[in-house]
């Protein structure tokens, strides 16, 4: 056993150090968010290596953004909404010289020039989508259209929540019709009551892969994230993907450059290879979220342009709100409520 | 007691063992996307996986580290019982306590204080960060299993030993080194497998340079288990089945 | 930690050059990597909260008061009995299953043990999403049992608190075999003999010289289990549905979602310190019985 794993151990150490290191990008980005041919292609074209490395929440990839100092700079981030607000609030972004963007008219005028980055003087609009309704026609009867419809004693044991705390408040929220930016103790503390209604009908939180219980056969109506609806449905055509009338959570995932990015220029190749409509639409069809890109979305198969999942119409986007930074005293009311929700108090 | 008994249990609980795991390696060659339906025999997963060369750099990154994590610790980890088992010096509650804090402590505040720690003293993030970090996990377990084994030990060898004048390096060497082999090798295997595993403490004392396997997967299996997981998981399996029986092949060997 | 009592060959430091490096290496990776980030985490529970740095002054003990609510109490009694009937399963599992393991002929005891550590060497996550196949409403055991024709309805098996002691039981059994082998293998087939001799009966055998003999190895492995149950928080989340709030949800929750640092690092301290006190109590009561048993 000791020969053998000294022999292991050699053959490991021989092909460890390889010898030349060739350009490298470090992307920090969400689990499974980029197409493997993507990254490839970008590769081919321009001899840079991307690192992929993943975060599985904003929470994760901020808190070690913030820590790191230059002992290991990523190149480019992928925060979501709020998260480019923050963290261009506490200087941990580079400024994005729009000079050395291309394509950035392409974008949809909707979804550019937001409250979280006026002018996008530090982040690039990536994809987009929607927190929603999930339906299994399957299993379930009647039209379910709200986020009301979820407290229905029918569904004792057979709804699914996300597992993030902003999303389901933001649904407890809306239904007592605020607003799912709430800062207001009051509206919230509400909100918590209503919600602890609910959590008899809870079978599962969800943020991982929040189609799986539904794959599972486990939950037959609850939240969903609009790419996920896209992919279960491949599988289970019965999974319907609804708008609810009180408004969808909308959120936006852009690329940022972190201050103490190592390899800015490739971060910028990188971005402007994204911005490309072609790569646009291969993303988009790839992971089913919907791209900003509107050249992009011409290009797009009539499947995925016309899936209302992925791309919702005008009507669907009523009441839709975005997720802001809600600041830090309101941020620990929502937790305190959430811990007390989960441990049934 | 019934003769056969012991041997059932022992067959019972191998199989309860192994049934996941068959389902895993089954599913490795299903056509079909999803975990819940079979849509016939395919290999198009192990494809995948081959052409993902970021996983396959990740697997031998994850395979030597955990290589050299459980080495060394078991190394200062077997030290660290037989000094707690022989010696008597002052702080070896303090040390005992240390031990049993690393075992408490859940993994995210070692995480994160490590993290710290690191960004401190100016450790660059990378292999070294988590060799440090992985040891300092493994340590404990090391320590607790060798402990236990030498809880039990006849104190009359290593006195006979002495008596007839052997050095205190020697008689460890070719007294209670031997006495311990099997928790150590039992204390080496608990390390490799804690280190192939962690996903938590890696999370967070990795840089973007250094990417490992249970992170990989952590990202793959969270967006819904992914057939190519369960190729992977089958590879994993078929690569220490392979180093199981060349060792065996090799102790056999050697005896002869 | 095992009993550190003064063996009669337990010699003073002083002494020997060998055993003096061997302690220096040992403190000094203690000292670097246990030692300073708990003081790290000790400093941190005592600062105050800041969104923007994470930590600020001034010190003071608000994260202790904090963690004077009964929601903590609550989730810690419940985060303590998953870990504690998980350890009894396992011990359960484990104790006639390591005994038999180590009356198996001793050329073979080597590969069973390697076939039980095999499995783990394929990721813990990924066989807990095996595991998932199996319970699920449209998985494994439902399928085998409704063609069947055993069960008309799929049973609920996911997502219930059954199902994270399976997935806690399946991940940690090793943890509690490995120790106990380590001691059935050094048992004496000589005093299980002689007590036969003696005219003991197989209970009282059983009782008075196999159990005692090997209380060191249950000790062990129920700390290898009972902690690490204490803190697996992937488990509760993929098996449990995240319904049920632990011990480790928690603190993850205070560094990363609330970002409340010196509540976390409180949190953590705290917890450490109970099991330490639990640990402590039980291994004294253990200690009592086995000088009974040995009288």
């Amino acid at each position: 056993m000791k020969k053998l794993a000294l022999a292991a151990l050699l053959a490991l150490g021989l092909t460890g150090c390889s010898s030349e290191e060739p350009q490298v990008l470090n992307l920090y980005n969400w689990s499974e968010y980029m197409p493997q041919e993507v990254l490839d292609r970008f590769q081919e074209e321009t001899g840079i290596q991307v690192v992929y490395t993943t975060y599985d929440s904003n929470e994760a990839m901020y808190a070690k953004l913030k820590l790191l100092d230059d002992s290991a700079a990523y190149d480019l981030a992928v925060p979501s909404t709020y998260y480019v607000s923050k963290m261009r609030q506490e200087g941990l972004l580079k400024k994005i010289d729009r000079s050395k963007i291309k394509g950035f008219d392409n974008l949809d005028p909707e979804l550019t020039n937001l409250d979280i980055d006026p002018d996008n003087q530090y982040s690039i609009p990536y994809l987009w989508g929607t927190t929603g309704l999930a339906v299994d026609t399957a299993d379930v009867e009647e039209p379910v259209d709200s986020w009301a419809d979820l407290w229905d004693e029918r569904f004792k044991g057979r709804v699914m929540l996300t597992n993030d705390m902003r999303e389901v408040f933001h649904v407890g929220l809306r239904v007592l019709g605020y607003s799912g930016n709430s800062t207001n103790p009051d509206e919230i503390k509400a909100a918590y009551e209503k919600l602890k209604e609910l959590m008899p009908s809870v079978r599962t939180f969800n943020s991982d892969a929040p189609r799986v219980p539904y794959l599972e056969g486990e939950t037959d109506v609850g939240m969903i994230w609009n790419g996920e609806a896209v992919m279960a449905q491949e599988t289970m055509p019965t999974l319907k993907y609804v708008y609810p009338k009180e408004g969808i959570i909308a959120w936006l995932d852009s690329f940022v450059i972190p201050k103490n990015a190592r390899n800015p220029e490739a971060a910028y190749k990188f971005i402007n290879f994204v911005l490309r409509p072609e790569i646009s639409a291969l993303i988009s069809e790839d992971i089913g979220y919907a791209t900003p890109n509107l050249k992009a979305r011409d290009l797009l198969d009539e499947d995925v342009a016309n899936n209302r999942a992925s791309y919702p119409t005008p009507e669907d986007m009523k009441n839709a709100e975005f997720q802001v930074d809600i600041g830090d005293e309101a941020l620990q009311v929502y937790a305190k409520y959430w811990e007390m929700l989960k441990s049934g108090q | 007691m019934i003769r056969w008994l012991p041997r059932a249990w022992l067959m019972l609980i191998y199989g309860l063992l192994y049934v996941p795991i068959a389902v895993l390696v089954v599913f490795s060659f299903n056509d079909s996307r999803s975990g819940y339906t079979w849509g016939g025999l395919s290999l198009r997963w192990y494809e995948t996986l081959f052409n993902n060369h970021a996983m396959v750099e990740a697997m031998w990154n994850s395979l030597w580290l955990a290589l050299s994590a459980a080495t060394v610790s078991t190394l200062i980890g077997g030290l660290t019982a037989l000094a707690l088992h022989r010696y008597r010096f002052r702080g070896k509650r303090v040390l005992n306590g240390m031990l049993f804090v690393v075992m408490m402590s859940p993994e995210i505040v070692l995480a994160i204080s490590l993290l710290a720690l690191f960004l401190l003293v100016g450790i660059q993030l990378g292999y070294v960060s988590l060799l440090l970090a992985h040891v300092t996990f493994c340590l404990p377990f090391v320590v607790i299993t060798v402990m236990a084994r030498l809880s039990g030990f006849d104190e009359s060898l290593p006195e006979a030993a002495r008596d007839l004048g052997a050095s205190d390096f020697t008689m460890t060497r070719t007294v209670l080194i031997p006495v311990i082999m099997p928790a150590l090798l039992a204390g080496w295997l608990l390390g490799f497998t804690l280190s192939l595993d962690d996903v938590v403490v890696s999370t967070f004392v990795s840089g973007p340079t250094y990417e490992i396997l249970p992170l990989r997967i952590y990202s793959m299996v969270r967006v819904g288990l992914k057939p190519e997981v369960n190729a992977l998981g089958t590879l994993l399996l078929v690569f220490s089945l392979v180093m199981l029986s060349l060792s065996q092949w090799i102790l056999t060997r050697s005896k002869q | 930690m095992p009993a550190s009592g003064v063996s009669p060959t337990m010699s003073s430091i002083r002494q020997q050059p060998f055993g003096a490096a061997v302690l220096v290496l040992v403190w000094g990776w203690l000292l670097f990597l246990v030692l300073a980030p708990n003081l790290l985490v000790v400093g941190a529970s005592v600062m105050t909260r800041d969104p923007g740095s994470f930590l600020s002054l001034p010190l003071n003990l608000d994260a202790y008061r904090q963690l004077m609510d009964p929601l903590y109490l609550d989730v810690f009694l419940h985060s303590l009995y998953m870990a504690a009937v998980t350890t009894l399963a396992c011990l359960l599992i484990g104790y006639p299953f390591a005994w038999a393991l180590s009356k198996v002929e001793k050329r073979r005891q080597l590969l069973l043990i390697f076939f039980l550590i095999v499995p783990f060497w394929t990721n813990s996550l990924v066989r807990t999403y095996a595991l998932k196949l199996i319970l699920a409403t449209n998985g494994l055991i439902n399928s085998a049992l409704l063609s069947l024709g055993w069960i008309d309805e799929p049973v609920r098996m996911l997502y219930t608190e059954g199902a994270v002691i399976i997935g806690l039981v399946y991940l940690l059994l090793p943890f509690m075999i490995l120790p106990l082998y380590s001691v059935f293998d050094d048992l004496r087939e000589e005093l299980v003999m002689a007590s036969h001799d003696l005219g003991a009966g197989r209970f009282a055998t059983f009782l008075h010289v196999i159990v005692p003999l090997t209380l060191p190895g249950v000790l062990a492995g129920v700390m290898l289990v009972l902690l690490p149950a204490m803190g697996l928080f992937f488990v509760p989340d993929i098996l449990g549905g995240s319904r049920n709030l632990l011990v480790g949800n928690v603190i993850k929750n205070q560094f990363l979602d609330a970002r409340n640092w010196p509540f976390g690092a409180a949190a953590s301290i705290v917890l450490t310190l109970t099991m330490a006190v639990l640990m402590l109590a039980h291994r004294i009561s253990k200690q009592r019985i086995g000088e009974e048993g040995s009288a």
